[in-house]
């Protein structure tokens, strides 16, 4: 892959919105993973009075984005413009709602989300159900189409060039690279929004909770997150010459689909499709294992997946290689996760506190290469490779 | 760079499961409208859709596949066997990480959630089957059929409404020619469903008998569903095997309107630069171009806007323009890639289907050299596929009879 530049970052976390909060938060990760996680303040209430979440906490759309014009958006659909706002400013491309720097025509969208506005079709589902069909809201129904939320940040923003929503399970926002990639390399844009969001939503919640997937007191299990971040991406030789600073370089993508050994099994982890992702990752960078310093992991506290995970990433990279866990102090935010870890990695490339570590070797200096995967439930993992970039 | 060619193709259709029955009911005319049977619909003022009948999952899918796959993936399952058999490809060819599945779609397995949540809204939490959970994830799609024929390549769902199987289509042969697959599975797969239903019906958009594109008196569309389904191989993979192609995909072009979130700008900006870069990066110029699968879906917004790109773009020229969708409704996520296979058989027959119901062709659209009412004997060598969606999608897809494009390697170089 020709190596393509991020050059700026736009976050909604659990821990901050915008750049500057999500990596003060990362300089105390012990600090974070008590302020991420809380009892469900205001989405969850009618199920499950326990339930413990990584939200965004006190959330309110009118600071970021004004008072109008966002009364009919969902809560990912804000998520998203707000991330994308700041990541365009970041990157220099925009400032004041005006473009400084390439036009509309040229800059696209290339998203993820694993279940979309869950929330918005639950809105409506009540209705249907519990009223009357022919009284559903006709401005809420786009939000049910899964594109939808991506469709109003290019409305909001004014990006013309193509528009894409890729949804993969865990490994979503990671796809979305290659997405990128893609287009860049086809010439269908000069820079693209990359990454995704998520919801933390009532059905969501308490699916996790049918299917035994929420942490418990023995602290197994994942705590579902949510968020949205973009990073702006585009060729490295355009960035210099428009004076950008370059955060990291993209430089490979690797992607494998393993199925369960047997018939009757859906879900299942896959050491093999790890180690593979890895390495194809790897292949495209034109890098050597030993390379790499340091792994930006999808370990959420899920015990077999994790396992898998760890084996594949030795089997892949050798002992050594820190293994880090953002979602122990992110949560899991599922199609938006491999954004984070993204977001997490130029943290650390930075020189913020590489933790919290659940294998390899202490580092010892800021990472060079950072592998970021993102594991699927179903055999589906995908990874890329960044570099470090100029940004001290 | 290589050529991609389209070497099978899969079709779950409102006329018609499976290739033949397909494009014989496309060449007779025949409408898949009718009153809906999936869903109680007497609250609507509008009862009429295009679901697809007979379709028996077990006819396609093994015992556990049909307990593991909702019915979206079922569809699309079944038309990626269908596409397989069709190549002629053997299953040790389509094993391992060189193969590929990326399916489209708008809300995937739609109606396993509405069943879930209609159970949870009335009954209370512990009404909730887990066990009919994992059926939901839109994320399957790609998954279910990869595990159907081995692929270990990448497996991805692009949502992109109602221009999904477009995007998707356009998106596998790109990682063809990049290098990153030999052969790719890839359409796209949708279901009525009665939320989706309602919001169509809310938004003023359905028709309350039949669907007339282009027409003076159009009404709007009909909900339609189905799968499509296409084998995409590198031309190396394609004389390695010794297959035969049965069409070639050439360029695509996306665009996004940034403009309104269901209709599409007024002055087609969007659409216009989608359907030029389609014909541009195929190496082609418009007046090659033969036949145009249109949109089409029968509302007023879009039979306009997509007759002035038309014109805007081929001026004298005039290649013959139809709506399938007169037939087969507004099929959503799968439209354009059940659209795909129609051109296909075009560019194969020289046969191009009909638009029906016209009574009077709109003032707006009159210059479209439209295949009203009865088939068409005619040339489809080189084919647009033309799609718009929700969000401002545009995307464009051009077709062709095989080895008849320049190469792509001049082309896009």
């Amino acid at each position: 892959m020709r190596p393509l530049a991020l050059t700026g970052l736009g976050i909604v976390s659990p821990l901050g919105v915008g750049r500057a909060a999500f990596f003060e938060a990362l300089a105390d990760p012990e600090q974070a993973a008590r302020q991420a996680f809380e009892p469900t303040t205001e989405i969850l209430l009618d199920s499950l009075p326990d339930a413990h979440t990584a939200e965004i906490w006190g959330w309110d759309p009118a600071h970021w984005l004004g008072k109008k014009g966002h009364r009919s958006f969902d809560r990912l659909t804000k998520f998203l413009i707000v991330a994308a706002k700041h990541a365009l400013e970041d990157a220099g491309l925009k400032e004041g709602g005006e473009f400084l720097h390439l036009s509309p025509a040229e800059v696209g969208i290339c998203s993820a989300t694993a279940y979309g506005s869950l929330d918005a079709i639950t809105e409506l589902n009540r209705v249907a159900e519990l009223e009357d069909p022919r009284y559903i809201n006709p401005t809420r129904f786009p939000n049910t189409v899964i594109n939808a939320a991506a469709g109003y940040v290019s409305i909001w923003e004014d990006l013309r060039a193509p528009n894409t929503t890729v949804v993969d399970g865990n490994c979503g926002s990671l796809d979305a690279f290659l997405g990128c990639a893609t287009h860049l390399a086809c010439g269908r844009a000069r820079a693209f929004l990359v990454g995704g969001g998520e919801i933390v939503s009532e059905p969501l919640y308490l699916a996790m909770h049918h299917l035994g997937l929420l942490r418990d007191e023995r602290g197994i299990g994942l705590i579902p997150s949510e968020g949205a971040s973009y990073v702006v991406v585009e060729p490295s030789e355009q960035a210099r010459a428009r004076g950008a600073t370059i955060a990291a370089e993209l430089l490979g993508y690797g992607t494998h689909f393993e199925p369960p050994r047997s018939e009757a099994l859906l879900a299942h982890a896959s050491s093999t499709s790890v180690e593979l992702a890895i390495l194809g990752a790897l292949g495209d960078a034109g890098l050597e294992p030993s390379a790499i310093d340091a792994i930006s992991s999808s370990q959420s506290g899920l015990e077999e997946l994790d396992a898998a995970e760890r084996e594949g990433i030795v089997a892949a990279l050798g002992p050594d290689v820190p293994i880090l866990a953002p979602k122990l102090v992110l949560g899991e935010s599922f199609g938006a996760a491999g954004a984070f870890g993204v977001a997490s990695a130029l943290g650390w490339m930075q020189g913020l506190p590489m933790a919290p570590r659940v294998g390899g070797r202490a580092p010892s200096s800021p990472p060079r290469h950072v592998v970021v995967t993102a594991v699927g439930y179903y055999g589906n993992v995908s990874a890329i490779v960044l570099r470090s970039g100029d940004r001290p | 760079m290589t050529r991609v060619f389209i070497t099978g193709l899969g079709v779950v259709s409102p006329v018609g499961i499976g290739v033949d029955a397909f494009g014989a009911a496309l060449e007779a005319g025949q409408t898949g409208a009718a009153e809906i049977a999936h869903f109680d619909h007497s609250a609507f003022e509008r009862h009429i859709a295009c679901e697809v009948k007979g379709f028996r999952p077990r006819d396609h899918l093994t015992a556990a596949e049909t307990r593991r796959a909702g019915r979206c993936s079922a569809m699309a399952l079944a038309a990626a066997r269908m596409a397989v058999e069709h190549s002629g490809l053997s299953p040790e060819r389509l094993q391992g990480e060189r193969t590929g599945v990326i399916i489209g779609t708008t809300m995937g397995e739609a109606d396993v959630l509405g069943e879930l949540e209609s159970a949870w809204l009335h009954q209370g939490n512990h009404a909730i089957e887990a066990v009919k959970i994992p059926r939901y994830g839109t994320t399957l799609l790609p998954i279910h059929v990869a595990r159907a024929v081995g692929a270990r390549g990448m497996v991805q769902t692009l949502p992109a409404a109602c221009a999904a199987g477009n995007y998707a289509i356009g998106f596998a042969a790109d990682q063809i020619r990049a290098g990153r697959a030999d052969v790719m599975l890839t359409g796209a797969s949708e279901v009525i469903e009665k939320l989706q239903f309602a919001g169509f019906v809310r938004l003023g958009a359905v028709s309350p008998d039949c669907v007339r594109p282009f027409d003076v008196g159009r009404k709007g569309l009909l909900v339609g569903e189905g799968a499509g389904m296409v084998v995409l191989e590198s031309e190396a993979h394609l004389v390695r095997r010794g297959g035969v192609p049965i069409a070639e995909v050439g360029g695509y072009g996306l665009a996004c309107d940034a403009h309104h979130i269901t209709r599409p700008h007024p002055d087609g900006e969007g659409s216009l630069h989608a359907m030029r870069e389609a014909i541009r990066t195929s190496g082609l110029l418009p007046e090659q171009v033969d036949f145009i699968n249109a949109h089409g879906t029968g509302t007023h917004a879009n039979d306009r806007v997509e007759a002035k790109v038309i014109a805007e773009i081929f001026g004298s020229h005039r290649p013959a323009v139809t709506s399938i969708k007169s037939m087969l409704g507004h099929c959503m996520g799968a439209a354009s890639a059940i659209e795909a296979v129609s051109c296909v058989l075009s560019i194969t027959r020289g046969l191009l289907p009909p638009t029906i119901n016209i009574e009077e062709v709109d003032a707006d659209c009159a210059h479209l050299d439209l295949v009203l009412d009865r088939t068409r004997e005619g040339r489809a060598d080189v084919v647009l596929n033309n799609s718009l969606a929700f969000g401002g999608y545009d995307a464009v897809l051009a077709l062709a009879k095989p080895g008849l494009l320049p190469d792509p390697a001049e082309v896009l170089a």
